[in-house]
């Protein structure tokens, strides 16, 4: 029996997505506020870290400025749609999210073209100049940003005309939003767009002779991965309902790059699962009290020890432990098939 | 890069696990939440905060705790950051908490007091900007002056005792510093004193020498010094190398126990206007120094005051209103004067205003042989 093209097209990242989906859509029912505002935000830094998971993991380019992208869409969001936004309450927020997309690509194109002119470090040093510079807009002007005493009262979004105050609503508002920002996502890196992609990683000069423009698809991982940071900052600033700079200085955008490393760069679920340990394991671990921060950078360290490859590389390994072990098997046992 | 379907399932079931919850507290206890800085640049103040408060609270339960029941104290670390403020606070709240205590820096007050606000839950905060207190949210209550109370008294000072004509200001640039250099220019510039450098510094910054090269240059009669706990000690240690002998003046932290400590002779002679000081001429503030150097083995700061005073304030309008109600608490403290000798745990005559800000008696302090001593006594900005 042949199988209908659109069930062979459905592999297993896809299937986790939505089940994961369709849990999350009913498990936070009895949560309360506190227990919504973390997975809430787990999912929105899912969304920034997918996109430095394109520019890191699939395109190979090392990025320092994931949250300067998170930044320039969350202020972006504020702007648009505070003090009742710019065009009603309804659709200021879609607006400001398609707003924050299309600035961050640009913003990324910009970016990229250094990109093509320096490679590995350098170009984490020109990501990383741009993160600083983006801070200290962010701080230093006062009259567009609030500066140092943060931007408030950034409301919720409203949906067929009902504001989004309540916390259920609102995280399945996010969930809806992070679902379909994942397969925009997953389409595009099964489309030929993410084999060349994966191609710049691992062999650019191969690439480039199997007739991949380069520089167009450089600036293209570039723009797209932080349009992703631009989308997640869209919903981080109703989320907080209040920004200043801190949450967009250099530091968080290490703590992405840890986020991406951890999940497993260049997994399609590495990005969650980075997210969870690097903005939901410490909520987790409040528990055991003043040690807290301690043994997180513990686990950190440990994680990264046994397994480079982030979370999803240990799974990954098992596996091939497992593979080797049946070849191994296999071929112990053609030899006494030999030997006989 | 593809995985098996085991593989991901395995992910996606990790992913939807990972939360906990904490369980509501039985009524048997009053719960209080703080959510103070216990990491991260406000882990100075944080921990005195925090160790000021965790005493009084010892000390309340000793006695039977407030109305009867015992305070269970918990303190969640905010790292100093807003968004795990936000979180903290959140969390607190779930918890059923019948006040928030914390934070004490400005920014993740800021990110966090509507959280409090929407939930009815008092806010006991240590922050000093004076913005916190002017947006209308009803549930916060400060533990220390307003910016905008403590910077006249200062300028004051810088016309009266300092006798200065210009003035350089180095502040630090969160909003901590620039709220308080927003609301000290234009008080020292009401009084004809003018301004000979304006100085932005970063929090946590560690090397001030270029900055003192500039205050230095400026020839300024005195210099204004805004900064946090451990760049305030850096600040007083790089202007000391340049050999800087004209007044160096400060509100409250420059001349707090742990800068000068930090700073050692360095901080000989700085001088200024202090809100709280367990040297001040003050018996309570004495007997509340000595035991709390005794049970933490150092010299508590003006935060350490700010966490004890602010636990008894609680417990003191918990009290007069007669029951463990939120509501009730909100309406009396909004007004409340609470005097030494009715609840000497407050150490100061304070009144609370409809704001949530908080006024009294405060201190020129000068820093003498290591020490901090008191040089005077100004009146509450409103008599009462």
């Amino acid at each position: 029996m042949t199988r209908h093209p659109v069930f062979s097209r459905i592999d297993a990242n896809l299937a986790t997505l939505l089940i994961g989906a369709v849990i999350l859509w009913f498990a936070p029912a009895g949560l309360k506020s506190y227990g919504l505002y973390v997975i809430s935000l787990w999912l929105v830094m899912s969304i920034a870290a997918m996109g430095l998971n394109l520019t890191l993991g699939y395109a190979g380019l090392k990025s320092l400025a994931q949250a300067a992208f998170l930044g320039i869409g969350a202020y972006t969001t504020a702007l648009i749609t505070a003090k009742g936004g710019i065009i009603g309450p309804g659709w200021s927020w879609p607006l400001a999210f398609v707003v924050s997309g299309a600035i961050t690509f640009f913003a990324g194109v910009i970016l990229g073209f250094p990109a093509l002119r320096v490679k590995f470090h350098y170009l984490a040093f020109v990501t990383l100049s741009f993160a600083t510079v983006m801070f200290l807009i962010f701080r230093n002007e006062q009259w567009l940003t609030g500066g140092v005493y943060g931007f408030s009262n950034i409301p919720r979004p409203s949906v067929m005309g009902s504001k989004l105050d309540n916390d259920l609503a609102f995280f399945r508002f996010v969930l809806v939003v992070t679902v379909l920002l994942s397969l925009a996502m997953w389409w595009m890196l099964r489309s030929p767009w993410g084999r060349a992609f994966t191609a710049l990683r691992e062999n650019p000069l191969r690439a480039a002779s199997l007739g991949i423009n380069l520089r167009a698809y450089t600036l293209l991982a570039f723009a797209i991965g932080s349009a992703y940071g631009g989308f997640a900052g869209a919903l981080y600033a109703p989320l907080v309902e209040f920004i200043d700079p801190a949450p967009f200085a250099i530091s968080a955008s290490f703590v992405l790059l840890l986020t991406v490393v951890v999940g497993g760069q260049g997994y399609f679920l590495g990005p969650f699962l980075g997210a969870a340990f690097s903005y939901v394991l410490p909520e987790v671990l409040r528990a055991t009290g003043g040690l807290y921060l301690l043994i997180y950078a513990a686990l950190v360290l440990i994680l990264l020890l046994i397994t480079p490859q982030g979370i999803i590389g240990i799974v990954e390994k098992m596996r091939e432990n497992r593979r080797q072990k049946a070849a191994q098997e296999q071929r112990n046992a053609s030899k006494v098939m030999l030997e006989a | 890069m593809k995985m098996s379907k085991r593989t991901a399932l395995l992910g996606g079931v990790t992913l939807t696990l990972g939360l906990g919850l904490g369980a509501a507290m039985a009524q048997e206890t009053v719960k209080v939440v703080g959510v103070i800085e216990m990491s991260g640049a406000g882990a100075t103040a944080g921990t005195n905060y925090k160790n000021g408060a965790q005493m009084a609270v010892d000390e309340i339960n000793a006695k039977g705790g407030i109305l009867g029941k015992k305070i269970d104290f918990v303190v969640y670390d905010t790292q100093t950051n807003p968004g795990n403020t936000r979180a903290a606070v959140q969390r607190g709240v779930d918890e059923g908490a019948f006040a928030i205590f914390g934070p004490v820096f400005s920014g993740p007050i800021s990110a966090s007091m509507q959280i409090a606000q929407k939930a009815g839950v008092p806010q006991i905060v240590g922050g000093e900007a004076a913005g916190l207190t002017k947006q209308g949210v009803t549930t916060i209550f400060r533990t220390s002056l307003n910016q905008a109370d403590a910077m006249p008294k200062l300028a004051e000072y810088f016309k009266n005792d300092v006798k200065a004509n210009s003035v350089a200001v180095v502040w630090v640039n969160n909003d901590f510093g620039k709220g308080g250099r927003d609301a000290i220019i234009p008080e020292l510039q009401k009084r004809g004193i003018k301004i000979a450098a304006d100085i932005a510094t970063e929090s946590a910054q560690a090397d001030f020498a270029a900055d003192a090269i500039k205050v230095k240059s400026s020839n300024a009669d005195a210099v204004f010094v805004y900064l946090n706990e451990e760049e305030s000690a850096r600040f007083l240690r790089a202007i000391k190398q340049q050999g800087y002998d004209k007044p160096i003046v400060g509100e409250t932290t420059l001349l707090g126990a742990k800068v000068i400590e930090l700073a050692g002779d360095a901080a000989e002679g700085a001088k200024g206007h202090v809100g709280l000081s367990v040297d001040a001429p003050n018996p309570l503030f004495a007997e509340f120094g000595k035991k709390f150097q005794a049970k933490f083995n150092y010299k508590s700061d003006h935060n350490g005051i700010k966490g004890y005073s602010g636990m008894y304030m609680l417990k003191h309008v918990a009290e007069k209103t007669g029951k463990l109600d939120k509501e009730a608490w909100l309406k009396y403290a909004h007004g409340a004067i609470i005097r030494t000798k009715d609840e000497p745990g407050i150490l100061i005559d304070s009144k609370f205003d409809a704001n949530g800000d908080v006024d009294r008696e405060s201190f020129l302090a000068e820093v003498k042989k290591g020490q901090q001593v008191i040089t005077g006594t100004l009146p509450p900005v409103n008599k009462f």
